[in-house]
């Protein structure tokens, strides 16, 4: 087995991800009943998606890693890991050897769950079973073995599906949508944040009763919510940081106008590249959509989503506006942070959106509770950009010469990564048994008290 | 050939969800001989790029007074009651 799957690594790390990836999606695709002209066309184009995301980011990582070493060497800070946003992690996750084999994975966890009666959801978001690849692959990054990556992306699955069920409740009733869970691991690890949070809040006395206006606030701060401009801008500020002491004028503003249009372009061409991979997957979503529905019929069931569902939602884009130069700021004043952020600062509605149902909405609560999870988030990126860059470099991604380390908000900030991580790293394969068991704790205590755990996290409670 | 009709395709990401979507309605759209043409958006940007677009159709919620009609929907997604949609997107484009 283990022969085995090192052979099988070492077939992986030749190919890389623009050719084998195809081959996999199509088997798969093949597998669960799509037509062999549609899932060949689908394989094709993932393999150019890779192709494509790898141009861009390469585009990225280049500027970005110029910027930080100037500003390292500049200011005298240590921030030398890069926020390279969700789109490359989800790349790099599914690119990696634990992202080829994690479509199956996933849907089989679903399918023995579903039939133990261990969840009502049928994720049919295939898309973001990148998040389990991203942890597999981490723990991969940690342990220098597949088998684990495979069993954490498993745990993953399971963890994403006990998450979705527990905030579904919540979810149907704030958002208006009957039927759906949140199965998103980018979004559900908040809610203990939003927990405690609103347990402090109700505690503080003037505090409690504030509320603020989404509507001003998403005119006032609406550019905030514009990547482009916001990739600009950034990128125009972190240009002076950078080479405000390049040269004479010419060449500083050269460099400052450059930096900014190269990283306004990412924030258009990095999320267009990874269309075209979402597009390729379409055809294996739907397949496994029909898989699995056929197999839950005639149970109650939760069709689990994307939270890009939820986030339009004024609460969400609103106290996701006013994280942004909260962010920003994090970034820059907290001690033994390295994390500069970039890409990521349009995907803090993902990590607030499910404070929205707890919090009935209060943009005050989700922005204190957001800064919260947050300025934690930088700690558990720095620690975890080792593993992060390593990962890419699993995933044959384009790394420039002398390369800063790369992080992402979703879901490098987030506790599951560092938990996931830290136990394999510490424990090995007894890493993975710890989560198991948590996990297992966590269900029998929810099953066993299903509706106090549903309320706790947001649902309306029945008289 | 009358002018195809423009669709702005909105969800958070405007690359997960709205992809989905947008590929199903180009789909559904062209089976019946109807020629669209769709562009993609994050729900935060429909404001700004909704002009020039015959409909919106969205998996999160939006503005509604943008002066077109928008059809919010998860029928794309879950595979239930994606008829009727497509119904109700003909019928908001006015083509026969």
């Amino acid at each position: 087995m283990e022969g085995f799957l090192s052979g099988l690594k070492a077939i992986i790390d030749a190919l890389g991800a623009t050719v084998l990836l195809p081959i996999i999606i199509f088997i798969i695709a093949a597998v669960m009943g799509a037509k062999p002209g549609r899932a060949f066309r689908a394989a094709v184009t993932i393999g150019i998606a890779f192709i494509g995301i790898n141009l861009v980011i390469g585009l990225m990582w280049g500027s970005l890693t110029e910027v930080g070493q100037a500003i390292v060497s500049n200011l005298g800070i240590q921030r030398d890991v890069m926020d390279m946003g969700w789109p490359s992690a989800a790349a790099i996750a599914f690119g990696s050897p634990v992202g080829l084999w994690v479509i199956p994975i996933a849907i089989l966890v679903n399918i023995v769950f579903l039939a133990l009666r261990l969840t009502k959801t049928v994720n049919i978001d295939v898309w973001n079973y990148w998040h389990f690849a991203f942890l597999g692959s981490l723990v991969l990054a940690a342990t220098n073995n597949l088998a684990y990556g495979l069993i954490a992306a498993a745990i993953a699955a399971a963890l994403a599906l006990f998450l979705g069920d527990w905030t579904a409740k919540a979810v149907q009733s704030f958002y208006g949508t009957p039927g759906i869970s949140i199965p998103h691991l980018t979004s559900a690890p908040g809610v203990p944040f939003a927990i405690v949070t609103n347990w402090i809040v109700d505690r503080i006395p003037g505090l409690k009763d504030v509320e603020a206006d989404p509507e001003t606030i998403r005119k006032n701060w609406g550019v905030m919510g514009e990547p482009v401009i916001l990739g600009l801008i950034i990128g125009i500020v972190l240009g002076i940081l950078a080479f405000y002491n390049a040269g004479d004028a010419t060449t500083v503003i050269t460099k400052v106008l450059k930096t900014g249009m190269n990283l306004a372009a990412v924030m258009l061409l990095l999320p267009r590249m990874v269309q075209i991979l979402m597009e390729g997957l379409i055809p294996v979503s739907e397949a496994a959509r029909e898989f699995m529905q056929k197999r839950a019929a005639g149970r109650e069931i939760y069709i689990g989503l994307d939270s890009a569902i939820l986030v339009g939602h004024p609460a969400a884009i609103s106290s996701s506006l006013l994280l942004v130069p909260i962010a920003i700021l994090l970034s820059i004043i907290l001690p033994g942070n390295r994390v500069i952020l970039f890409a990521d600062l349009a995907v803090i509605p993902f990590v607030v959106a499910l404070f929205a149902p707890l919090m009935r909405g209060n943009i005050v609560r989700m922005v204190i509770a957001g800064t919260l999870e947050l300025a934690v988030g930088f700690y558990i990126a720095t620690g975890l950009a080792d593993f992060f860059t390593a990962t890419a470099r699993s995933a044959n991604f384009a790394i420039p010469e002398n390369a800063v380390r790369i992080t992402s908000i979703a879901d490098g900030f987030l506790w599951p990564g560092f938990l996931f991580t830290k136990l394999a790293e510490w424990l090995n394969v007894g890493g993975l048994v710890v989560l198991v068991v948590l996990l297992g704790v966590a269900m029998f205590f929810y099953l066993k008290n299903q509706e106090a755990w549903e309320v706790a996290a947001g649902a309306p409670a029945s008289k | 050939m009358p002018q195809a009709k423009r669709i702005l395709v909105a969800c958070g990401t405007a690359i997960a969800t709205s992809t989905v979507v947008a590929k199903a309605i180009e789909d559904a759209l062209r089976e019946r001989g109807i020629e669209v043409i769709t562009r993609q958006c994050k729900a935060s940007e429909v404001a700004s790029m909704v002009e020039g677009m015959d409909l919106v159709v969205t998996t999160t919620p939006v503005p509604t007074n943008l002066g077109v009609p928008v059809i919010q929907t998860l029928a794309f997604l879950t595979g239930i009651g994606k008829e009727a949609v497509i119904e109700q997107i003909v019928k908001a484009l006015g083509t026969k």
